[in-house]
């Protein structure tokens, strides 16, 4: 008789041809080995009828820009108050006035250009604190003062620590490269409140999101337990005609 | 003319989506079609073909070509049914479908098919997936790798890791099995035609076909 290993090459047709010729000379007188290749045969016309479902899939990779929420939930926490001072600046960050003057940075809401790298402009006449075109703007009043007061406290403390420094450096450092650190952190901490208003905004987002399904969920029971009730009636009122229909019939009869 | 697996695959890498997109859609349906087999429940087979791609996507920088893309797929996709199946802690059931995809069943029936035909093949086709389901998961995974995407025995044995005498064993040890259950389960060939008094057996495809105008007749007529 062949060896098993052989009747399954060639069942599944992978003999070279010697071997081949082999395998059939010895069918011609072998029944045994025959009837067991015309088995395996019949199972495998068998398992070609295992035909798998069909399903619609249509997934497909795509790129998330979006931080996820690992990333930033904890710190987010930790930065809380530096958030509500990001988020109030933003509100007011389109028209921010920053001017450096006589070693002492000044900031101010309104119309003007942010003018970061002019240092020798003269001060201008005292604007009001807010853009009157603005409307957005004028709602934020309170939060806008509150965030221009505290960025105007981090420049001050920027600014002493850069004169710190300076005082280091002596002779070495001169006002301009002064103006020009000062002015780098003033950028840095625009791009930081950029960014984490970027990451305020995705929390209120997912904020909505998770209110709006939770409406969803109890509306949905709401609906349930509507149509439950519903339900409770229809049965309820189906009975009584069932009674009624059984009075008169039986009315009926004994009349 | 179409792209080879290995264009896209470099295309990928160069940071194309549209390319691997191309590989997804490509290779989707087999390997459904393999994680089906394997575990046995379309749901879960569904996300393990997910996850087989998100997985080689994620991975494709330590892809070096040494085997066929389709082989390293392949390869992803049987590590996930294996956790897949640790996880459940028991034998893949085959799921027998809650009842019959009409539109799905006359889409496979062929123009000589009668619906009795194809209802016989169907109902082989659970048989077969219940036999398969009871076998030893290597028996099962050798003969679904090589009965329904024909790899050689070379291949199996490089995707499982084992020598290809193993392979062979495997086979034939799974399909003497499979011969002797499905001897058992009186379906070798075709199921036999269906007689006016035994009506029984069909009560449900008489249910689903009823409803369908044209085909009810000939069902009823059963």
């Amino acid at each position: 008789m062949c060896d098993k290993e052989r009747i399954v090459s060639y069942v599944y047709d992978e003999l070279d041809r010697a071997s081949r010729a082999e395998v059939d000379a010895h069918l011609k007188t072998c029944a045994e080995c025959r009837e067991e290749i015309a088995g395996l045969r019949r199972v495998r016309l068998d398992l070609g009828k295992w035909t798998p479902p069909q399903p619609e899939f249509g997934f497909h990779i795509v790129r998330d820009r979006q931080p996820t929420w690992r990333q930033w939930w904890t710190p987010a926490f930790g930065l809380a108050a530096a958030a509500v001072l990001v988020l109030a600046l933003a509100s007011a960050i389109a028209n921010v006035d920053v001017s450096y003057e006589n070693g002492v940075a000044h900031l101010r809401t309104g119309r003007g250009h942010v003018e970061l790298a002019d240092t020798t402009r003269k001060p201008e006449p005292p604007r009001p604190a807010v853009a009157p075109v603005e409307g957005v703007a004028k709602t934020k009043t309170d939060d806008a003062q509150l965030a221009l007061a505290s960025l105007d406290r981090r420049l001050r403390q920027l600014e002493s620590a850069s004169r710190t420094s300076g005082m280091q450096q002596a002779a070495l450092s001169s006002a301009q490269q002064g103006d020009d650190e000062i002015m780098r952190r003033v950028r840095d901490l625009l791009a930081q409140s950029e960014s984490k208003q970027q990451q305020e905004l995705a929390l209120r987002i997912a904020q909505v999101i998770r209110d709006v399904d939770a409406q969803r969920v109890s509306d949905l029971n709401r609906i349930q337990q509507g149509l439950v009730r519903l339900d409770a009636m229809t049965t309820q009122e189906a009975v009584a005609h069932r009674d009624l229909a059984n009075y008169i019939v039986a009315s009926a009869r004994q009349k | 003319m179409p792209s080879t697996d290995e264009e896209l695959v470099a295309r990928s890498m160069g940071g194309d989506l549209d390319s691997f997109n191309q590989l997804v859609l490509r290779w989707e349906r087999p390997i459904f079609a393999l994680a089906y087999r394997v575990i046995g429940r379309e749901e879960d087979a569904r996300d393990v073909c997910q996850e087989t791609f998100l997985r080689a996507f994620r991975a494709l920088k330590g892809f070096k070509g040494q085997a066929k893309f389709s082989s390293w797929l392949y390869r992803i996709a049987l590590n996930l049914c294996r956790d897949w199946i640790r996880r459940e802690r028991r034998q893949p059931i085959a799921q027998a479908p809650e009842g019959v995809d009409l539109i799905e069943l006359a889409s496979e029936s062929t123009p000589t098919e009668s619906i009795e035909e194809l209802v016989a093949r169907r109902e082989l086709g659970r048989a077969v997936a219940r036999v398969m389901a009871e076998l030893p998961d290597e028996q099962r995974t050798a003969i679904i790798l090589k009965e329904y995407h024909g790899l050689t025995f070379q291949e199996i044995a490089d995707l499982l890791d084992c020598p290809l005498s193993t392979v062979k064993t495997r086979l034939y040890q799974g399909l003497t099995v499979l011969r002797k259950q499905l001897a058992r389960e009186g379906l070798p060939g075709a199921a036999p035609k269906p007689s006016t008094t035994d009506r029984t057996d069909y009560t449900d495809h008489v249910r689903v076909f009823r409803d369908v105008p044209g085909i009810s007749r000939n069902i009823d007529d059963v």
